[in-house]
């Protein structure tokens, strides 16, 4: 029995060493046959050969482009979909099924790990023809590695109305490299953050207004020498993101975005790249986030607090937040009052502190079309009547009127509440296609507009989000370093080191050895270089 | 030794239609398991998104750097080891002993409730464990604190406190999973036969003897085939218990980092294909000569138990 099943044992194993060997070398066939893996794996029906004839097409589509095939376009959003998507999807490929022989997909990815499954979405080789890019998505990271597909051949064939609506300088603004790889929204809007605080208790205790550090600081003494329910500052557990970059950009004068690996530059003097790891700057800053912490400003145990920042504001919990932006000030300020209407919340945009805010670069929404996309020139003709036809934009960004939304005196009217309505406003988050034209505005959003048109006066360009990283020669030492600032800076982000000066000397230790140096050399060799190119003093 | 001579020709004939009923299985292996094991060449490749894999840039250990970049691969695989050494060892040894003491109970009701109490946590995903286990231990409001605090004890500030963690991951572990390891050995128990238990009562063992001498004992072969499962995984941990109850809190992450964890928290920012199968195939490499080894080892004591 022992000798026959060992004999099965090893024909069993050389089967499998046989399929895997044969399995192996078709891969390898393939791959070079192609030149991509994910094109052997299409499907047959999407791929249409744009030479095969061109006499086919409807005489209603568009000049320039093939439509004689019929294609389904995967369009790739972040975060949730709206209970009703299915039923604006159904109404948008009625239209563009007519007009394009083209039909949509929707996807979202929800907002749960939504960059691992960007991230995935791009390099695994799946079929996606139109998906979101932002600077905060890694927008020029991705472009400049060769994810999107350069477009300014196809604009002006494929959607050539598009190519007109966005005006030439954005289109250059958004170039990685001399390319054009996203479709830039052109709605102006300010993402510059400000202090958002309980406006009625301020008064009610007679505190300062936030103005800065030192009178923020201050607002938070009276609130917790008066309110002891009240949890001062609203904090999680990202305290890079919504303690140190949010604290720097109101005190320490960075040039823009959050910069990464500890680096320093300030918009009034750009050229001049330093490590703000280290530096006496931030053992400043770190003794005043520490000196919080110890006055139980916010939660010893901020770095497991998974709440979001806005949740403890709207609910009374907690009084004031570091910085938001304006629209998302005005979100949680009438969320808060649609159950507490006698509470009043305030904000200071940085800007009043620093003289001038900055409008949202291009970049920062946009949608490109994916290296691996089959049908690039139907997504960009498909995109264009999202943006620029008034009955696609309006159905994909509004919902059905009368269904979803009402118009009264030129200001959009939700049916319903946020939980009834099957499509509240944006809620395919369409913020890539806005277009000024056609945009309704709830009428609690004038405030925002209010702010906006503050800014507008003191608005001086973004410097920074035109920046394209390229980190293949760090990406090791890059790996390192997001270990060594999770391990060792945030705990000082959280003012949960006592002695701060130690603190950072331990975790800039940690940082050298991880690789520090030649991260910071090689992004500053790049950031001269693209502040040299762009001309920015 | 005849069987040999005749080759494999003869077998496949032979044996045809256990061979044909092979086959689906061998296929579902081949084409999730096998088959993608291609992918392992991106760990020594620069990934590109223009370039198929068998044409990009073959780099060598590149990928494997950012492993060791930062020094602490050592306590990494220190820590996974020795967390799965902790929960494969505990959680077997308390699955045996529970699943012995409830096999004596013969109250029927009671046995099926006690189970099923065991069994419940299996299903608590380890996102809400996290939410309750911060209701319990947080520093201002928690109810470790409120109650120590009602008693005029001094705080205990757990998230602060790495070296409690080792305990608590390992009781967390247990909760979770025992109920369903002991489902397992009570099946074993209830396969071993009666007559056993009753020869050994008119010998005059009593109920500990009766576990001692031929529970435990039949209960082996079990537990080693499911160690060596278990080892085979050994280093990768268990990531969600360790995402969710630690996530971002950096000051516990010398007691606690694993492997898993690390490979997560530096890729997130660095998305890199090259990267993440390096470490996948580290884990995985490590897992295969363990296994082999340990294997090689129970073969040498004692056959039958070996897994081949």
């Amino acid at each position: 029995m022992v000798t026959r099943s060992k004999a099965s044992a090893v024909i069993l194993s050389s089967f499998i060493l046989a399929s895997a060997l044969s399995a192996c070398s078709s891969n390898n066939n393939g791959g070079s046959a192609s030149p991509s893996p994910s094109e052997s794996a299409a499907s047959p029906s999407a791929s249409a050969p744009a030479s095969e004839s061109a006499s086919a097409a409807p005489s209603e589509t568009p000049a320039g482009i093939d439509t004689s095939e019929h294609v389904t376009l995967q369009f790739y959003m972040l975060g949730g979909e709206p209970k009703d998507l299915s039923a604006i999807e159904k109404k948008i490929n009625e239209m563009s099924e007519k007009e394009l022989n083209a039909t949509v997909k929707f996807n979202f990815t929800t907002w749960t790990n939504w960059d691992q499954k960007y991230k995935l979405l791009l390099s695994s080789g799946q079929d996606v023809d139109l998906i979101f890019t932002a600077d905060w998505t890694q927008y020029q990271s991705y472009a400049k590695s060769g994810a999107f597909l350069a477009l300014e051949d196809l604009l002006p064939k494929a959607s050539p109305t598009l190519y007109e609506f966005v005006p030439q300088d954005m289109w250059d603004a958004v170039k990685i490299d001399g390319h054009i790889y996203t479709v830039p929204a052109t709605y102006k809007e300010y993402v510059n953050n400000g202090f958002v605080y309980r406006e009625d208790l301020r008064k009610k205790y007679d505190l300062p207004v936030p103005k800065d550090i030192a009178s923020f600081e201050e607002y938070l003494d009276g609130i917790k020498k008066n309110e002891p329910g009240i949890q001062p500052l609203s904090m999680n557990a990202d305290v890079k993101g919504n303690m140190m970059d949010v604290f720097r950009e109101i005190n320490d004068d960075t040039v823009g975005g959050p910069l990464p690996y500890g680096i320093g530059i300030k918009y009034s003097s750009p050229n001049d790249v330093y490590s703000y790891w280290g530096s006496d700057e931030q053992i400043n800053d770190l003794k005043v986030i520490q000196r919080w912490q110890e006055k139980g400003f916010f939660a010893k145990n901020v770095l497991n607090v998974q709440d979001t920042m806005q949740d403890p504001i709207t609910t009374g919990k907690a009084a004031a937040m570091l910085g938001d932006n304006p629209t998302r000030y005005n979100d949680t300020k009438m969320k808060m009052q649609s159950t507490h209407p006698d509470w009043e919340l305030g904000y200071t945009p940085f800007a009043e502190t620093r003289g001038f805010a900055t409008p949202v670069h291009p970049i920062h929404n946009g949608f490109a079309v994916p290296k691996n996309s089959k049908n690039a020139e139907r997504a960009l003709a498909f995109y264009e009547k999202m943006v620029t036809d008034k009955r696609y934009n309006q159905l994909t960004e509004y919902g059905i009127e009368g269904t979803h939304y009402t118009i009264e005196d030129g200001y959009y009217k939700m049916v319903g509440d946020a939980t009834s309505n099957g499509f509240p406003r944006e809620g395919m988050q369409g913020w890539a296609w806005r277009n000024p034209e056609y945009m309704l505005f709830d009428k609690s959003y004038d405030g925002v507009k209010a702010i906006f048109d503050e800014l507008d006066k003191i608005a001086k360009p973004d410097l920074f989000t035109g920046f394209a990283e390229d980190y293949s020669s760090y990406q090791a030492e890059r790996a390192a370093l997001e270990q060594v600032e999770k391990q060792y800076f945030y705990p000082l982000y959280a003012g949960l080191v006592k002695n701060v000066e130690e603190g950072v000397k331990t975790a800039m230790e940690k940082a050298n050895k991880a690789g520090l140096q030649k991260v910071q050399e090689a992004y500053k060799t790049q950031w001269l270089a693209y502040t040299s190119e762009k001309g920015i003093q | 030794m005849l069987i040999r001579r005749k080759g494999i020709i003869y077998e496949l004939i032979k044996n045809r239609v256990l061979f044909l009923m092979l086959l689906p299985v061998l296929a579902f292996f081949l084409i999730n398991n096998y088959a993608p094991m291609v992918g392992i060449y991106y760990a020594f490749v620069r990934f590109d998104f223009n370039r198929s894999l068998f044409n990009s840039e073959f780099i060598g250990l590149e990928n494997f750097r950012f492993l060791w970049q930062s020094g602490i691969l050592s306590k990494l695989t220190f820590n996974t080891l020795g967390y799965n050494l902790v929960f494969i060892v505990s959680s077997n040894v308390l699955a045996i002993v529970c699943a012995v003491l409830l096999s004596e109970i013969q109250l029927k009701w009671f046995k099926k409730l006690t189970q099923s109490i065991l069994f419940l946590p299996y299903f608590v995903s380890f996102v809400i464990l996290s939410v309750i286990v911060y209701n319990v231990f947080n520093y201002e409001s928690g109810f470790l604190n409120t109650t120590l605090r009602g008693f005029g004890m001094s705080e205990v500030d757990v998230y602060n406190t790495p070296w409690l963690w080792v305990i608590l991951i390992p009781v967390f572990y247990l909760w979770k999973n025992i109920g369903y390891s002991m489902v397992i050995y009570l099946a074993a128990i209830t396969g071993i036969s009666d007559e056993y238990y009753e020869a050994a009562k008119i010998d005059g063992a009593n109920i500990f003897q009766r576990a001692r001498f031929i529970t435990v004992p039949m209960l082996k072969s079990t537990f080693i085939v499911l160690l060596l499962f278990a080892l085979g995984s050994i280093m990768k941990g268990q990531f969600d218990l360790f995402y969710q109850l630690i996530g971002n809190n950096g000051i516990l992450y010398n007691t606690t980092d694993i492997l898993d964890t690390y490979v997560y928290r530096s890729l997130k920012v660095t998305f890199d294909m090259g990267m993440a199968s390096a470490a996948g195939l580290y884990q995985s490499i490590f897992g295969f000569v363990l296994i082999m080894v340990v294997n090689t080892i129970i073969r040498r004591i004692n056959e039958d138990y070996a897994l081949f």
